[in-house]
């Protein structure tokens, strides 16, 4: 059971780590959604006793372990949480740089970057100019 | 204990009603700074309790001992929540000064000050987490402030990026709780003798990755240029100075305490990335012409310090792995809040700054550089290594210095050119904001 565990949130990290490596935003928020689900695994597996429901009356049988079950249910609060955050951002990414690619954005960061080096350089040159 | 309670439960509270109201109002953003100065005494009252005796301890909702979840301030965590809370202070202060521009600014800063104190007096592992992911969120809408193209992709890289290092965190949790079967910080530390070697090594470096990444240490260090140069200087001071102190606490806290062992297998590790940082942060500060990226590789060097200490480890290292970050963290609010001011006030307060990063004797900074010369006395690698980074320090921080404080007042005489950029007076940033994008698209 361990290992089935182990293997199924080894499977999402890594293809939520593949996704945070494309290109689409659409891709990088499914990605950390993933990844946020391995997490969420992990903490049901960390579980120490597995068996019934742990719910009053308890049964006679061993009951599972109610912390992690309680942790996984907060982590998932706070992972819905910030997907929805990140999902917003990156609508208004979109509608800032009209487009989803994050290579555009990259290059019109570069273009910016470029133009304020320019922009540098040639006060420096002036003030180099007044200074003499 | 009341304080214990006040310090958390105040900003929480004020934090949603905050959240609800127009933040661009004046009163609004006075009624937060209130907040921050309320949640700031009451850390005060709280260190003069933790200081001299024994840690705070309350179980929330009178449960037994063991069952309830624990709220701890010892000495460590008291430190670092004043000194968060401080710098979200000046910064809030600043902010309102300048004029506040989006209406949830005021709540989010009030809430970011209850996830940080709430980090920083937890005594319980997993509400740690949820102590971090609040004031982290906090963070990431507080990095897209401004609204602009640059803010909003700076925001979504930080986002992303500090995503994934809390889910690593939380993984990290996850392994903590199955093999010593509690949450409770000093249960943890007491049973990590009989763990497995080979799952405590594996969980030691989730939690390294987690906070290296918060801090931007050396390899883990990409997002924070675009994000410290493309927030706005209010919105990096509270990053660098109160978000950032979350990495340093959660290394000194769970390598010094909970997991000494693995520390202390690391050791060699941390000096190396530390140095790596040191470098890396120092050369690429001194190439940069703007003070604000010459700012954020100025932080990559700085936290390389602290992990160097902290990897020299024992009582000394610890204590000069604290001072420095105090001192850092000081440092950074100050020279963010005032590198986009002009004037003869701003200057002389950004050049204090500079002297205190360069570690020169009037600065507190010099306090921090003597505490690690002290910590790494015996070996003369690390010594030299530290007067180098020193050196490159002193070289970036004055070069920004000349070139930005300097420029303003030589133009300010020459006077031919009628930019408001370029006026001496011109105190407020945002009109020299406004100024350099014109300028921009011309």
């Amino acid at each position: 059971m361990s290992l089935l565990f182990a293997l199924a949130a080894a499977v999402l990290f890594g293809t939520g780590a593949y996704l945070l490596l494309d290109r689409d935003l659409v891709r990088v928020v499914f990605g950390v959604v993933l990844v946020s689900q391995a997490a969420v695994l992990t903490l049901v597996a960390s579980g120490l006793t597995r068996g019934a429901a742990p719910i009053y009356p308890l049964s006679r049988g061993p009951v599972s372990d109610p912390l992690s079950q309680a942790m996984a249910l907060t982590a998932i609060v706070i992972g819905l949480a910030v997907t929805a955050l990140l999902l917003v951002l990156v609508l208004r990414v979109v509608q800032a740089y009209r487009s989803e690619e994050l290579a555009e954005v990259a290059v019109r960061e570069a273009e910016r970057e470029a133009r304020l080096e320019r922009l540098h350089e040639r006060e420096h040159a002036e003030e180099e100019a007044a200074a003499r | 204990m009341t304080a214990l309670s006040l310090s958390l439960v105040v900003p929480w509270a004020a934090g949603l009603v905050l959240a609800l109201l127009d933040g661009r109002r004046r009163l609004v953003g006075w009624v937060a700074v209130c907040v921050l100065g309320a949640n700031l005494g009451a850390l005060v009252v709280l260190a003069a309790a933790v200081l001299p005796d024994d840690p705070v301890v309350v179980t929330t909702g009178n449960w037994p001992a063991g069952v309830g979840i624990t709220l701890r301030a010892d000495a460590l965590g008291v430190l670092f929540a004043l000194l968060s809370s401080l710098a979200l202070l000046s910064a809030t202060v600043f902010e309102v000064l300048e004029g506040v521009r989006e209406r949830t600014f005021p709540g989010l800063v009030v809430l970011l000050a209850a996830g940080l104190t709430g980090v920083f007096v937890t005594g319980d592992l997993f509400n740690f987490y949820v102590f971090f992911e609040l004031a982290m969120t906090a963070g990431y809408v507080l990095a897209t402030y401004g609204g602009g193209r640059r803010e909003l992709g700076a925001a979504l890289v930080f986002t992303t990026v500090n995503l994934l290092g809390t889910f690593i965190f939380l993984l990290s949790v996850a392994g903590v709780y199955h093999v010593t079967g509690t949450l409770e910080m000093s249960g943890i530390a007491a049973r990590m003798d009989e763990v497995d070697a080979n799952a405590a090594v594996l969980l030691a470096a989730g939690f390294f990755v987690a906070f290296s990444v918060k801090l931007g240490l050396f390899p883990f260090h990409f997002w924070l240029p675009t994000v410290y140069t493309g927030a706005r200087p209010a919105v990096a001071a509270i990053l660098s100075g109160g978000l950032a102190n979350i990495g340093a606490y959660g290394l000194l806290r769970f390598g010094g305490e909970l997991l000494p062992g693995e520390l202390d297998l690391a050791a060699g590790a941390l000096i190396v990335i530390g140095s790596a940082s040191i470098l890396y942060g120092g050369v690429l500060a001194v190439s940069r012409r703007t003070a604000s990226e010459m700012l954020a590789y100025s932080a990559i060097g700085q936290v390389g310090y602290v992990l160097v200490a902290i990897g020299v480890g024992g009582p000394v290292g610890f204590a000069a792995a604290i001072l420095y970050t105090v001192v850092n963290a000081l440092n950074k609010t100050l020279l963010f809040l005032t590198a986009q001011m002009r004037g003869a006030l701003a200057g002389a307060t950004f050049a204090l700054g500079a002297l205190s990063v360069a570690g020169v004797p009037p600065a507190a900074g010099f306090v921090g550089k003597l505490e690690l010369f002290r910590a790494t006395a015996g070996s003369p690698a690390l010594v030299a290594l530290f007067v180098l980074g020193s050196a490159l320090s002193f070289v970036y921080a004055f070069q920004t210095y000349q070139y930005d404080f300097w420029r303003g007042e030589r133009r300010g005489r020459r006077s031919s050119a009628p930019s408001r950029a370029s006026s001496p007076r011109s105190r407020s940033s945002s009109s020299r904001w406004a100024c350099g994008r014109s300028r921009c698209s011309r």
